[in-house]
């Protein structure tokens, strides 16, 4: 009988911790309330509140990339380099696809911080705090990795956008960073 | 060796292939872990950046590098074939399931960036199989309730897209799918010329999505023949976006929800009277 209880009681609790879970995941497909603010940023350590609205409302139609120069000296500047971001399909993509790890990383990080972009320049923040934030720190740390053509250099990136393999306009600037000593 | 007439088995079985596919190609790209990496520990610590937080990840960074995460995936590699051999029902069976969501639960803390939708149906599943499955305390009653809220939580995901491409003109409009496809990001040029060619395809594809996301959950009632449009109406979506955008996770997540998808619909009155 003791054992009985004890499997309603669990029954109970399961059912109330799914049944709370299921509706929060519901609250949180509302971006933007303090609700589903409040739970996505202060709650969810774990990344277990989902968020289902795949490519949508707005699906990505753009191609982010990612380019840096080092300052050698005052009048002395390397010529961009491009980090690969996006990359192309392989025939064993649909099941093996381990290339799109590094590169939906950076891709993420980047199209995060063209995300936070507008919010810095429309509340009159300052975009200099933008380098505060954990987007720009990945992006900087990236880049910093790369190749060094002097032990003392400066670095500087550039995140730019292009339409992909259509041609219809022309690449353009998203951010322009200051030069970081690396 | 476990049997696969079972429903939750066969939702880990299903999962599982995913989770193997995806630890392996994290260990094949272990660097984006080091210190040099784009996921250093370094740097993503600082998402913790309140005083209370950091005694509380300070034992985590010794894990957090290439060799403590290729060991974690490994482990993980080594958790889903035990799975094959103990059924998740038996003692040892759930405390393989239960290291496996530990797994889980541990590398998200590092992989907040890069990681999708399936990793977070992937860890709903587990955790579901998990608390439903403990030993001494499970019920038939409470795998059911584990099943409902799989299949419950999958046709919410559809729902949800269905229902912001809706809203969205960019979707109604029939130039949403041309775009993505056009990307190198998610995209091909196979399918970006292919949408050139034939440009009447644009449309049927973005309705298609909508229609078939938004009432993704009535497989839940209609009789079973009827139910199995949208399912294999799924299984061809996720087979393509796998095959056109590279998500090929996506598609062993979200096939591993269909046997709770199964399980609900024959719960329903017409089935069971």
């Amino acid at each position: 009988m003791a054992k009985l209880d004890a499997t309603v009681v669990y029954e109970i609790i399961v059912t109330v911790f799914l049944a709370f879970w299921f509706l929060i995941t519901i609250i949180c497909q509302f971006r933007n309330n303090t609700l589903s603010n409040f739970f996505k940023h202060k709650v969810d350590v774990f990344g277990l509140i989902p968020l289902w609205t795949f490519f949508a409302p707005h699906p990505g139609k753009r191609d982010y990339h990612l380019l840096y120069r080092d300052k050698i000296t005052e009048d002395d500047y390397s010529e961009w380099q491009e980090m690969d971001i996006t990359e192309e399909r392989t025939f064993w993509s649909w099941l093996w696809n381990p290339e799109k790890r590094d590169k939906k990383i950076l891709s993420d990080v980047v199209q995060s911080l063209v995300t936070m972009i507008p919010a810095y320049r429309k509340e009159e923040l300052s975009l200099n705090l933008l380098m505060f934030s954990m987007p720009y720190i990945i992006v900087l740390h990236a880049v910093s990795q790369r190749k060094k053509q002097s032990e003392d250099v400066y670095r500087q990136f550039m995140l730019a956008e292009t339409s992909g393999y259509r041609k219809e306009t022309d690449p353009s600037l998203v951010l322009l960073s200051t030069f970081h000593q690396i | 060796m476990i049997s696969f007439n079972n429903t939750t088995q066969l939702i880990l079985l299903i999962l599982s292939v995913g989770v193997f596919i995806s630890a392996m190609e994290y260990i094949k790209k272990i660097e984006v872990f080091s210190s040099n990496g784009l996921l250093s520990w370094n740097v993503m610590q600082l998402r913790w950046n309140k005083h209370d937080q950091k005694p509380l990840l300070k034992p985590l960074s010794k894990l957090f590098n290439e060799r403590g995460l290729a060991t974690l995936f490994l482990i993980r590699c080594c958790l889903l074939i035990s799975l094959l051999f103990f059924p998740m029902q038996s003692t040892l069976g759930w405390v393989l399931l239960s290291l496996l969501g530990l797994s889980l639960l541990t590398s998200s803390l590092v992989t907040y960036y890069g990681s999708d939708g399936s990793d977070q149906m992937t860890m709903l599943i587990i955790i579901t199989l998990v608390i439903c499955n403990l030993p001494g305390l499970s019920s038939p009653r409470l795998t059911e309730i584990g099943l409902w809220f799989i299949g419950l939580q999958a046709c919410l995901s559809y729902t949800v897209a269905g229902i912001a491409k809706l809203v969205s003109s960019e979707w109604r409009g029939a130039t949403a799918i041309k775009d993505v496809f056009s990307t190198k990001t998610y995209g091909s040029r196979k399918a970006t010329l292919f949408l050139q060619k034939y440009p009447a395809a644009n449309g049927f594809l973005c309705w298609n999505v909508m229609i078939m996301e938004t009432l993704f959950p009535l497989c839940l009632f209609l009789p079973w023949p009827y139910a199995m449009v949208f399912l294999i109406w799924g299984f061809t979506f996720h087979f393509f976006t796998a095959l056109i955008m590279g998500l090929n996770s996506f598609f062993w997540a979200f096939m591993a929800t269909y046997p709770a998808l199964y399980f609900i619909n024959h719960q329903m009155p017409w089935h069971l009277f």
